[in-house]
This record gives C-alpha cells, structure tokens and sequence, in this order.
C-alpha cells in the first residue's frame, strides 16, 4: 500500500499565488485517479474552500486540535494526498507545529512522504525562507515554484544571491508555472470553480477554457517533469533502507 | 455520434493557390444546397471573400484575444450555420497552434460537428511538411486535399504519401475567357444569373462550377457514411 503524502504550499510572502499552485496540484492528483484532500489555514475563511468546498477543510494552525486533525486522519481517510495552503508568514510557525507533534519525524523516517512547495515571490526577500525550512523538512523534497501565472514585475532575482540560498538545499527542483491569459484567468476567478472544471465546462468560452486547458497542460507538465506521482507512490524505500542497515 | 453540422477550413502555408477561390465555391455549394453559411475570412487587408459574398462572409484575426472569441467560440456555436473558414496564408500556423492548444478537433467532435480541412496541394517542401504537421496535431479532423489545375497536372501524392485510393478533390481548369466574369465580384455561383448576358458563357460556368460541386457532395457524404459506420460499431 502506497504511504500517505502531505505537500505543503507556503511562501513567507502574500500575493505570491500560493493557492493558484495548491489548486493545479488538487487538479492535477484528481486528474492521476489520485484522490486528494486539502486543509486551507486562511482561517475562517479560506480562498481554497471556496474552489474545492468537497475536499478541503479550513483549519486554525494556532489550535492544537486543529493541528492534529491533520495527523489524526492522514491514516483514516481515502485521501492518498494532503494539501496544506499555508498562509503568508505562517511557513516556519506551521512546521514548528508539525515538528512538535511530531509530524516532521514520520516523513524523516519514511512512514509519511513529506514534500515542501515553496513558492517564490518577485523579491529576493523571500529566499531568507528557505534556510527556515529546508532545516524541518530535509532536502529531499523540496521544490522551489516560480509562479509566472499573473506576471506583472519579472522575477528580480541576482544569480549570484540565488545561488547561494540554492546550494543549501542541493536536491532542491525548481518547478515553472508559466503565464495564464488575463481574462481566462479572471474567468476562472469569477466561476469559482476547479480549473479542470472550467476547461470542460461548455458553458464558457470555448477560446478562454482553451487557454486554461492549454495554460494547465504546461502546469502538469512540470509535475509530471519532478515526478510527483513517483513520489507519492513510491513504497517505504527509506524504511526499507534503514531496516537493512 | 451523429454528425449535427461542419466547419471547413480552406488552407495552405502558400499565398496565390487558390484558397479564396475555393472557399467561394464551397460557400456557393452550401448555399445551393439550402444551408444557412457563415464565411470568415482570415485574409489581411484585402477582403475578396466579403466582396464575392457580402451576405454570409465576416472579417475575422486572431491577432488578439477577442478577435479569437470572436471567431473560436462563433465557429463551435450551435446556431445551425455551417461554417467556413477562409484561412489566409500568414496566420496559417498561428490558427493551427491555437486550434492544436485549445484542444479545437476534441471539442468540435464531442459537439458533433465534423471538422474537415480542405488543402491545397503544391509541390513546395514547408506545404508537405505543413500538411503532415496539421494532420498529426488536429487527429479528429478530416483532411481533404484539393488539386487546383491550373497549376498542372500533377496532384503530388507521391510528396503527400496519398495513396492511390485517397480522394483528391480537383478544381478543373476554367478556361480563360470565363476567368473574367469569375472573378469580377459580385459574382455567386449559387445565384448565377449569365453575367455576361450570354447563355453560352453561363452553361459554361454552370458546367465547371458542378464539377466541384459534386465533388464536395461526395466529401460531405464520405465523412457522413464514416460516422455512420463508426456510430454502430462497424
């Protein structure tokens, strides 16, 4: 049996498109016959909800019974994949949690696979983060989104300062998302809906659900590039690892 | 599935083949047949399809996205108009790569609608490349090649790798005396009415004018009878 995977979508800074990532990715498992499962921590009122009211649940990451919700059911539902849209600035205070009920140490020891989104914003602000968080979750799935999705201002980045915040991690991935038509993308917005959703959906315009399916297709195709569904269904290889040595 | 109605689109990657007199033709040929049409035509600049048939032809780019809504989501409409696309040379392979990432030939077949790509032959390299590059990206379409004549007679199957079976729709070669009044607009051959006045010139052109006819009669009913037969299974 395949172990459970949680995917945390955290970025230190708002307005980066966080749940724009954790949405294609709850598309993209649908889409694989991988039925997921989310937790929006936009407490009381999640962006996330709103798009998957089916599957997500909005949760306090203050409230300790709110915490172990997560860890409580990992095990219990059908769910083989959690996704966890972690609020701006609440990266580091999240896996502090997650570390303390001990969480973080089922994913070092295999039992869960634990794999960490981090979405970058346009600032090199942002990659402080990543020495935060690489040190709960480990290097081995880490991947670093640069989203492009609504590109106003291009990515400011010096090479030489992103070099350095990317030797730490050497596993790291980077994943793209590239740019989503304005309109089509403000379609979207406005039905409400799954992307997946909105591409079969005759109702809307055949050429914005073409650019959203078009836009989407890239999108999978970068999870498909880091093998994400590898990644979750691969068996205990680690405890297999430590059993032997 | 049952075929519920068409959209033709006339093209090549070459400009001066004959595309825009083709897709008179087939406008003529629905029109005859009762149908209501609606013609876009992608020409930049000049708009010969709207001064043949002012009617049934809009003005159509898709070198914006409103031009694009304007004509994707008009083409897969429901309205009960059969559509045809006079496809210009230059956006050729913009038109294709838009249809190929909107997912254009799954949506037109799961809405029943044939998509039928009438294309003219020459014997350049990038016409045969772009021939197979459009038959591999827009599988649920139907090709349909089309030899102009009086470019020869030679239909290049051989470049094409049409077989000796494959249908090859032929323009006959109009002689050269009628070509004036053909080309002169207005001029219908749906509503044909002896533009020169003269009843020789008018059987002549009606003459020429069914030899295509019959041709895209037995295209249309091609594509039906393969619906039928992949509707039961056969």
């Amino acid at each position: 049996m395949a172990k459970p995977a949680v995917f945390l979508i955290g970025a230190d800074k708002g307005g980066v498109g966080k749940t724009t990532v954790a949405r294609t990715l709850l598309d993209y498992f649908g889409a694989r016959h991988v039925l997921p499962r989310a937790f929006d921590t936009e407490s009381p009122r999640g962006t996330l909800k709103r798009f998957y009211p089916d599957v997500t649940e909005v949760m306090d990451v203050t409230s300790a019974s709110d915490q172990m919700k997560i860890f409580d059911t990992l095990n219990s539902v059908d769910a083989k994949v959690t996704v966890i849209d972690v609020r701006a600035g609440e990266l580091s205070f999240i896996l502090q949690a997650l570390s303390d009920i001990g969480f973080l140490e089922l994913g070092r020891t295999g039992q869960i696979t634990l794999a960490m989104f981090h979405i970058l914003g346009p600032s090199i602000a942002s990659l402080e983060e990543i020495a935060e968080t690489a040190r709960f979750v480990g290097d081995a799935n880490y991947f670093l989104v640069k989203n492009h999705i609504n590109e106003t201002s291009f990515f400011e980045w010096d090479p030489e300062t992103y070099k350095s915040y990317f030797k730490r991690i050497k596993d790291a991935q980077e994943i793209n998302i590239p740019k989503l038509n304005e309109m089509a993308c403000e379609q979207v917005e406005l039905a409400g809906v799954p992307y997946v959703s909105f591409v079969d959906n005759k109702k809307y315009s055949f050429v914005l659900r073409g650019y959203v399916r078009h836009w989407l297709g890239q999108v999978w195709r970068e999870f498909d590039r880091v093998k994400l569904v590898e990644l979750i269904s691969q068996k205990s290889e680690r405890n297999i690892r430590q059993a032997a040595s | 599935m049952l075929l519920r109605n068409s959209i033709t689109i006339v093209a090549s990657p070459r400009p001066r083949v004959g595309k825009t007199l083709l897709a008179r033709l087939l406008t003529d040929f629905h029109l005859r047949e009762g149908r209501s049409v609606a013609a876009f035509d992608l020409n930049v600049g000049n708009a010969t399809l709207a001064q043949f048939l002012p009617e049934h032809v809009t003005q159509s780019t898709i070198n914006d996205l409103k031009g694009q809504m304007a004509l994707f989501d008009r083409l897969i409409a429901d309205d009960g108009a059969t559509k045809i696309v006079d496809l210009g040379h230059a956006p050729f392979e913009p038109f294709f790569t838009l249809a190929h990432q909107f997912g254009f030939a799954g949506e037109t077949h799961s809405r029943g609608i044939a998509l039928v790509i009438l294309y003219l032959l020459t014997p350049d390299h990038t016409s045969v490349e772009a021939y197979r590059s459009v038959s591999s990206r827009l599988p649920e379409a139907v090709m349909a090649p089309v030899h102009n004549e009086i470019f020869g007679v030679s239909q290049h199957r051989g470049r094409y790798g049409l077989t000796i079976n494959a249908i090859v729709i032929r323009i006959p070669l109009l002689a050269p005396a009628m070509r004036k009044y053909v080309e002169t607009p207005p001029f219908s051959f749906a509503e044909l009415q002896s533009p020169g006045g003269d009843v020789d010139i008018d059987i002549e052109l009606q003459h020429w004018f069914r030899q295509t006819y019959l041709q895209f009669r037995e295209l249309y009913l091609r594509i039906l009878l393969t619906d039928l037969k992949s509707s039961i299974g056969f």
